[in-house]
């Protein structure tokens, strides 16, 4: 069926940019973020085992509080005599692992259930959804917080207690994705042709949730980081000596007058990881045209 | 008296209680119960995962056994969880949220003053983002893609991804320590001075209302887009012969407005948690902040009374903007035929 | 890719001397930009309609016929380039400044859409959609205009109009939606109506009930009606004169009667012959017209129906010209078919006759 509805009249975009200059823009739109992402990883991950960056902890108190530039510290020490750049480096491998995990989790858990409920319905979907209503209830910040008082400050921990808001969220846009497709004619196809549930649900529904799913990863990430980086400077996520961008934040916020550096450094690399996460998620939303 | 004019008196009264919107209303208002004693109930099980901990942290490490076996029987904790979460239960309907393992002192009776800090601190931020969201949102739809569109795209996305804490010390770095306009903590009540209150929570609000204001910008501007290029009854307003204001007002505003309750709604409970943050940025003695200390000082009774709080609050946001939606949307208020 | 147009046209139906003409449509081009192509929806398009009269413009989905419609009343969006000429009243539309388009849009020309369910605004009640469109052509008061808005509902016979005014469009039916939507685009006593598919989304009782008020209004209001519809049988039993419309181009024109008589455009012969007919056999299969309209990014050279059309020749990789070939009679073809002996319009094929000159 390729009746084209020739120009459907009220066209959907009124973009009267040259056309051409779109389409490059478009690609655009997720090369750059995801080049500014794979940049940032790569010097988290990658610089610390190619160049010689300091330990970021144990730093030597003699050299507490360089500014800006200074040799062998590029963007100085904080007042512990750490190195700042290298704090963040590691800082942002253990944002990018919890944003990763937390998002997996809520991927692989929430994406499930979602998907399991909108396909099965009835009396299982409305007791898991009325559970899940009780999650999205809360304030997310609040609700983690609790769960990261009850377990203690630690990687694992803050992995948990992410983990805990981000299912019912992916299982709610799981769900609504199902719910859309069980509609489709090719859905009953499958079924009228007797393919079994748990195929139906692999083969067919899997696939054509994916970009939904994804899409809310994206922006998830940059939804994980902050919260992360919250709790981090409430002191209840990476406990202290490691370093992470919400405590070397909190940290700097004690002299935000004589020294805002301290804090205006890991508040600029959250801020640029946090944007690139949302503009590829942005971008492979309009992509993908999911709303 | 017009036939026209007679017609509109007519039908009120009669429709009240036969009316979809006065079943829905109930229906949320049931479904808000168990949500609550869900929430509930999962606060108390989150506060005791790990049994025993309470009576331990209070005391600290060096607490002999029998120190923390006094203690816990001092508390209650000895008996099992399901049963002191009837207790609570029971004290919670009644008012009574229990006493703060630190102070001793009634944990309602703390509430109330900190929850009018927090609720006037989420209602300006509140009001102010969407003030000033809706006009720039329509201002950028009526051209789309040129030069105000494109500003107010870029800065809605840009603020987004500013953690909101990043934000208010950014406020405070330029608002109050290099030009002493607001002050960077402190809180003066609102019985004292108004102008005083105002100003006190100005950086504050804006920290929480300055990504509300991009997420409420960003959602309103693409609805209105969307109604505006795509569905046919802007064609026939546009027809008619009316002005772009006017179609942009009165039709597609209209039907974009509902979609935005639906946004709002789903970002109160992110809206009244970042005051937790802020509070304690701020020092602002606020729910958040109580919360905080409470956690600090392992004073699980408060914490639990604060999350509990926070939790129906958002639950009761959510219920405001669904009845809000039931009373606004004709669709809803008369049913479908 | 693009047709060298100006040998397409040698005279139009526009042109007919006598009485100044309601609207005269003129060699119509309508290009859209969309995803860096391309798509030329309305490739040269000429009617003329006089005042009072009903013209039907008959064709497939893309074949441009509501385009051309919203171009009357500036309504494309804005990537839209419009050329050519559309005069009302001796006044060109085609280039009109907004602000002065808009003045005349519901007062002049007013537009009747397919889909009563989404023509009206979901959030308003009947009533203040139809005094919205009253007011913003004259200055009356609010409550003048609630009783002229009564008025024009009782006009388009909705049952209890005094009560629908104040009800909201889903309340409802399909049928009384589009008496309001036709109700609407007469507050402003335009002197044209467009209706653009305005029953093809009803059911077929509907649908007649709609047709028959359209042409009672126009003869009540002396009001001249064009009806947009890809239902040749619904043009036949209602309208003076007919367009029938491939790819953006007008490809036969006549009066009703003549057409459906003397049908010379195989496309048009085609349609004729996909409609359902009582006097065929049961169960005999339709016959559809095989192949696709082609894609408005890529009409092929000449003759756009060559591909499809099974009297095509190697002369129809030139275009036809679309002139008067018989008197009030105009169509663009190479190899036009003859009348059929029984004299009724039917199926069949295109005969390999020449050009009649």
């Amino acid at each position: 069926m390729a009746v084209v509805e020739a120009p459907p009249v009220p066209a959907a975009d009124a973009d009267e940019a040259a056309p051409r200059a779109r389409t490059w823009t478009r690609g655009l739109g997720v090369a750059v973020p995801a080049a500014l992402l794979a940049l940032v990883a790569g010097a988290c991950f990658l610089a610390p085992l190619v160049l010689p960056v300091p330990s970021p902890t144990g730093g030597n108190i003699l050299e507490a509080g360089l500014p800006t530039g200074s040799p062998g510290h590029l963007l100085g020490t904080d007042p512990n005599g750490n190195d700042i750049l290298s704090r963040i480096l590691y800082g942002g491998q253990t944002s990018l692992i919890v944003a990763v995990t937390v998002n997996l989790l809520g991927l692989a858990v929430g994406g499930t259930l979602g998907a399991l409920s909108g396909y099965v319905g009835g009396a299982a979907d409305t007791v898991i959804m009325r559970l899940l209503d009780v999650l999205i209830a809360f304030p997310s910040l609040v609700l983690t917080l609790a769960v990261a008082q009850s377990l203690g400050p630690s990687l694992t921990n803050t992995i948990l207690a992410l983990g805990f808001f981000s299912v019912p969220a992916f299982a709610r846009i799981s769900r609504a994705a199902t719910l859309s497709l069980r509609e489709q004619p090719f859905m009953a196809a499958a079924r009228l042709c007797g393919t079994k549930g748990w195929r139906v649900l692999l083969r067919h529904i899997a696939p054509n949730i994916a970009p939904q799913l994804t899409t809310f990863g994206m922006l998830g990430m940059g939804v994980v980081i902050v919260i992360e980086g919250a709790l981090s400077f409430l002191g209840l996520g990476i406990p202290a000596p490691a370093p992470s961008w919400g405590n070397m934040i909190s940290q700097g916020q004690a002299s935000l007058s004589a020294t805002p550096m301290l804090v205006l450094w890991p508040s600029l690399i959250l801020f640029v990881t946090v944007l690139a996460f949302n503009l590829l998620g942005e971008s492979l939303r309009t992509r993908w045209s999911v709303r | 008296m017009t036939a026209v004019a007679a017609g509109r008196h007519r039908g009120v009264g009669g429709r009240l209680f036969a009316s979809p919107s006065v079943r829905l209303v109930g229906k949320r208002l049931l479904m808000a119960v168990p949500i609550t004693l869900g929430v509930s109930i999962l606060t108390f099980w989150v506060l005791n995962l790990i049994p025993g901990n309470a009576a331990q942290q209070l005391l600290g490490a060096d607490a002999t056994p029998e120190q923390i076996r006094a203690m816990e029987l001092q508390l209650g904790l000895d008996k099992p969880a399901p049963l002191r979460y009837l207790d609570w239960l029971g004290g919670a309907v009644t008012g009574d949220l229990g006493r703060s393992l630190v102070s001793g002192q009634s944990v309602a009776g703390q509430l109330g003053e900190r929850l009018a800090v927090t609720g006037e601190l989420v209602a300006m931020a509140f009001v102010v983002s969407l003030l000033l969201a809706v006009p720039v949102a329509l201002l950028a739809a009526y051209h789309p893609n040129r030069f105000f569109d494109r500003l107010s795209m870029f800065v809605s996305v840009t603020g987004l991804s500013v953690a909101n804490y990043v934000l208010a010390l950014v406020l405070v770095l330029v608002f109050a320590v290099r030009f002493a306009v607001f002050p960077a903590i402190g809180f003066v009540p609102l019985s004292e001075s108004v102008g005083g209150n105002l100003h006190s929570l100005v950086l504050p609000s804006a920290a929480i209302g300055i990504p509300m204001f991009c997420l409420y910008t960003r959602f309103l501007r693409g609805d209105l887009v969307d109604q505006m290029q795509g569905q046919d009854y802007v064609v026939t307003a546009q027809a008619k012969g009316v002005g772009p204001w006017q179609v942009l007002l009165r039709h597609a505003f209209r039907n974009s407005s509902f979609g935005l309750i639906t946004v709002v709604g789903l970002n109160l409970s992110t809206l009244i948690g970042a005051t937790v943050i802020i509070e304690q940025i701020f020092a602002l003695p606020g729910l958040g902040q109580l919360m905080l200390q409470a956690i600090n000082t392992r004073d699980m009774a408060v914490v639990q009374a604060c999350v509990v709080v926070f939790a129906v609050v958002a639950v009761l946001a959510n219920l405001l903007t669904d009845l809000l939606y039931a009373v606004l949307d004709p669709r809803i208020r008369y049913g479908s035929r | 890719m693009s047709v060298k147009r100006d040998e397409v046209l040698t005279a139009d139906p526009a042109e007919p001397a006598g009485a100044a003409a309601l609207l005269e449509v003129r060699d119509l081009r309508i290009r859209f930009t969309r995803g860096g192509r391309r798509v030329h929806a309305v490739n040269g398009l000429s009617y003329r309609l006089d005042a009072g009269q009903m013209l039907a413009i008959i064709g497939e989905s893309g074949s441009g016929k509501s385009v051309s419609a919203r171009a009357l009343l500036g309504l494309l969006p804005s990537s839209a380039e419009v050329s050519g000429s559309a005069r009302f009243e001796g006044a060109e539309l085609v280039g009109m400044p907004e602000r002065e388009i808009r003045r005349r849009r519901g007062r002049d020309i007013a537009m009747v859409f397919q889909d009563p369910a989404r023509s009206l605004n979901p959030t308003m009640r009947i009533g203040a959609q139809i005094t919205e469109a009253i007011r913003a052509h004259s200055g009356i008061g609010r409550k003048e205009a609630d009783e002229r808005a009564v008025e024009l509902l009782k006009l388009v016979r909705l049952p209890a109009a005094e009560r629908r005014f104040h009800e909201y469009p889903h309340q409802l039916s399909g049928g009384m939606r589009q008496r309001v939507v036709i109700a609407i685009a007469l507050a402003g006593e335009p002197r044209l109506l467009i209706a653009d598919e305005a029953t093809t989304a009803l059911d077929v009782t509907t649908q007649a009930q709609i047709m028959q008020l359209l042409v009672e209004l126009r003869e009540r209001l002396g009001m001249a009606v064009v009806m947009i519809s890809h239902d040749l049988g619904l043009a036949a039993s209602y309208a003076q004169h007919v367009v029938v419309m491939y790819a953006g181009r007008a490809v036969e024109y006549a009066s009703a009667r003549r057409l459906f008589g003397h049908v010379r455009m195989p496309y048009t012969q085609a349609l004729l012959g996909a409609v359902p007919l009582l006097e065929r056999e049961p169960h005999a299969p339709l016959p559809v017209i095989s192949g696709q309209p082609p894609d408005p990014a890529a009409i092929p050279k000449g003759c756009a129906f060559r591909p499809r059309c099974a009297s095509a020749t190697g002369r129809c990789e030139q275009a036809p010209p679309f002139s008067e070939h018989e008197p009030g009679h105009w169509w663009a073809c190479w190899h036009p078919a003859e009348d059929p002996p029984g004299g009724s319009g039917g199926s069949g094929g295109g005969g390999e006759n020449g050009a009649t000159r």
